[in-house]
């Protein structure tokens, strides 16, 4: 029942396509994003949304905010291996970078929740990221006399937890990246690669398999994968598991995108991966075996200056000059 | 806009009204372990089956099940639930030839197979009795193809949809010369084309085009395409989205009709046949896809010249039964 109403919520989201009162401004390369029916992009709304990823007194004392773990100057995510949230808790997973992320159906990891709307909360009640109950971050937004004004106006009543949803869903849409080397090349620029990035590029789509999972406009498939990250581990995350009960869900994890790839770092679903040559020499070995290992995964036999041109191709193809590096907002009083 | 207005046109063969409104669903075969394929043998009409995971391909006379071909290899699918496979598509050139697209092989190794099969009543042959054979071998730069699920044929080349190269998503094709079948080569690479995995199912339209269902990712639902090929010169006509998560069949009714058969992995019990409809809206054509039929695992679908339409499924077996099935739509689709 639970995938049922899954499907029907997908099938929901497939038919608006564009915004109420705001155009979203897609760059070179990225196709235009699915936005679910009663939620449109609205400038206030967006702004609203902003102001609440970046506003800590989301969390109980006042520290954490969305943006703590999804920092524009860290990729969007926080440079460590794990999420830190209120009181200096650590999560059991690295925060993954929300860039493109409006093109996702499932997020978290292990894909627990669907849509940004649906995401955007369990930060929030989670006893070690922001830890409030959503009762309690509601009235805490409510004696904010700009945030009851805002909520208001966008949605027409005080402040609500689906329209905190809502609101930060609609800003985190606007987190776009694209435009990238790769892009350019594409559309028909072919002095937008350098020679190494274009032999890296060959390999991606090529020898080293990266585009059988890392594929489409945001180089990922959105979909979930055993690469046997974590699964030598005793016991192992096992990711996906958790939420199907599938066994060949077993410690698959969501593909990450690879756009801007080279600013977010550490990688993996547990930041156990420092650098990108470690990453490529993690594919290159096959992965780590275990009975749900992905078929896509298997030794590579890529030689040392092919490694080197892949990774020249993820850093210099895929990283924008158009980043979207976001500052904080003023936050409403 | 030569080739739009050919895609529409092709699509308009199957946009009239909803043909199912009155249809009757019985079981011709049971017992069946992992049927994955369906064909009709031309001036008998008898029903074809590749009874996949015992490993043989079976002929069904008046609702018994007689062994053809017998002792394919058997594989398995999946990492949990897992599925054994053998023979998997199956299409006639004439009478007494028959393709089967083998899937107990590794990739690379795999074969497409040409039969003269044994006249109703004599005993079977073995799978490595074989006429011909070809297989799509691996390169330096290329990956061994395998798992060769969906066959079709429109007279002057068998179009095999292969799931080997996850980059690629090939389909291949074998031309036909005074009825014998050359080697099979890659055609369409589907994924680059469509950015979304796993060319699995086949067909061609009334009016020639190649109709591929790509299934896209097991673990994501509703991605599912419809996709439009030149079955020439292997161009892209046209690309659909249609809402379905794991399309493993397709077919035209004698009507024009196009059903499509979606195993739905992430929720089987939700699985089905629908009709693909055509739809048109500010210029642009959809699909909307109308559920027939709930079925549990549907994997395979063709037509019987009476406008039958004959169906395997998986389904689901009572403790050490096969819970595999072929069944039987009344004409009238």
């Amino acid at each position: 029942m639970r995938f049922l109403t899954l499907l029907l919520f997908a099938i929901s989201c497939v038919a608006t396509v564009t915004a109420d009162d705001y155009e979203l401004q897609y760059p070179l390369g990225l196709k235009p994003m699915r936005i679910p029916k009663g939620n449109e992009l609205t400038e206030a709304k967006i702004k609203l949304g902003k102001q609440l990823f970046f506003d800590p007194r989301l969390s109980r004392d006042d520290t954490v905010s969305c943006s703590s773990c999804h920092e524009p100057s860290k990729g969007w995510s926080n440079g460590d291996d794990f999420a830190t949230g209120v009181r200096g808790q650590r999560t059991g997973r690295s925060a993954p970078t929300i860039i493109n992320a409006g093109y996702s159906y499932f997020q978290f990891w292990d894909g627990r929740a669907l849509m940004l709307e649906g995401q955007a909360l369990g930060p929030i009640q989670s006893s070690v990221e922001m830890d409030l109950t959503l009762e309690e971050c509601v009235a805490k937004l409510n004696k904010i006399e700009g945030y009851r004004k805002q909520f208001q106006d966008v949605f027409g009543t005080d402040v609500t937890s689906p329209g905190i949803a809502r609101a930060i869903a609609s800003f985190e849409r606007t987190i776009l990246s694209g435009n990238a080397p790769y892009d350019k090349f594409k559309a028909g620029d072919k002095s937008a690669l350098s020679d190494a990035a274009e032999r890296g590029r060959k390999l991606f789509f090529g020898k080293a398999n990266c585009s059988a999972c890392h594929a489409g406009p945001n180089f990922s498939d959105f979909a979930f994968h055993n690469i046997g990250v974590g699964m030598d581990n005793d016991p192992p995350d096992v990711g996906r598991f958790n939420e199907t009960d599938m066994l060949g869900d077993r410690g698959s994890f969501k593909t990450a995108t690879l756009r801007e790839i080279d600013r977010t770092a550490p990688y993996m679903h547990d930041g156990s991966l420092g650098t990108l040559e470690d990453v490529v020499d993690f594919y290159n070995k096959g992965g780590i075996a275990n009975p749900q290992l992905d078929e896509e995964l298997f030794p590579l036999k890529l030689t040392v200056a092919q490694k080197a041109d892949l990774i020249t191709f993820l850093k210099e193809g895929l990283s924008s000059e158009d980043y979207p590096d976001f500052k904080p907002p003023a936050l409403p009083k | 806009m030569r080739t739009s207005i050919l895609s529409i046109i092709a699509l308009l063969t199957f946009a009239l009204a909803p043909a199912w409104a009155d249809h009757h669903v019985s079981t011709v075969v049971d017992g069946l372990d992992n049927p994955a394929g369906v064909a009709i043998q031309p001036d008998t009409g008898h029903v074809f089956v590749s009874d996949s995971g015992a490993s043989r391909v079976i002929r069904v006379v008046d609702g018994k099940a007689q062994d053809v071909i017998t002792d394919f290899p058997v594989d398995v699918y999946g990492k949990g639930p897992m599925y054994n496979i053998g023979p998997l598509g199956l299409v006639f050139l004439d009478k007494n030839t028959l393709v089967v697209g083998g899937g107990g092989y590794k990739d690379g190794e795999e074969l497409l197979r040409v039969y003269k099969i044994p006249e109703a009543g004599q005993p079977a042959i073995k799978a490595d009795q074989m006429e011909g054979s070809s297989k799509l071998v691996a390169t330096d730069e290329i990956k061994g193809e395998g798992n060769f699920y969906g066959v079709a044929t429109n007279g002057k080349f068998v179009f095999v949809t292969c799931n080997g190269d996850d980059t690629k998503g090939w389909v291949s094709r074998a031309r036909i010369n005074d009825g014998k079948l050359s080697k099979i080569k890659r055609a369409v690479a589907t994924k680059e084309a469509t950015e979304v995995d796993a060319p699995v199912a086949v067909a061609i339209s009334p009016r020639g085009e190649l109709v591929i269902g790509q299934m896209g990712e097991i673990t994501v639902p509703g991605d599912g395409l419809l996709t439009f090929y030149n079955a020439k010169n292997s161009k892209m006509l046209l690309n659909l989205e249609t809402g379905l998560s794991d399309i493993t069949a397709l077919a035209y009714s004698p009507k024009g009709q196009l059903y499509a058969t979606d195993f739905m992995w992430t929720n089987t019990k939700e699985g089905g046949l629908y009709q693909l409809i055509s739809k048109e809206a500010d210029g642009k054509q959809s699909i909307e896809a109308k559920k027939v039929e709930t079925l549990d695992k549907p994997t395979a679908l063709a037509f019987g010249d009476d406008g039958s339409l004959y169906i395997t499924v998986i389904g689901t077996g009572e403790g050490d039964a096969k819970g595999g099935k072929l069944l039987k739509v009344a004409p009238g689709l």
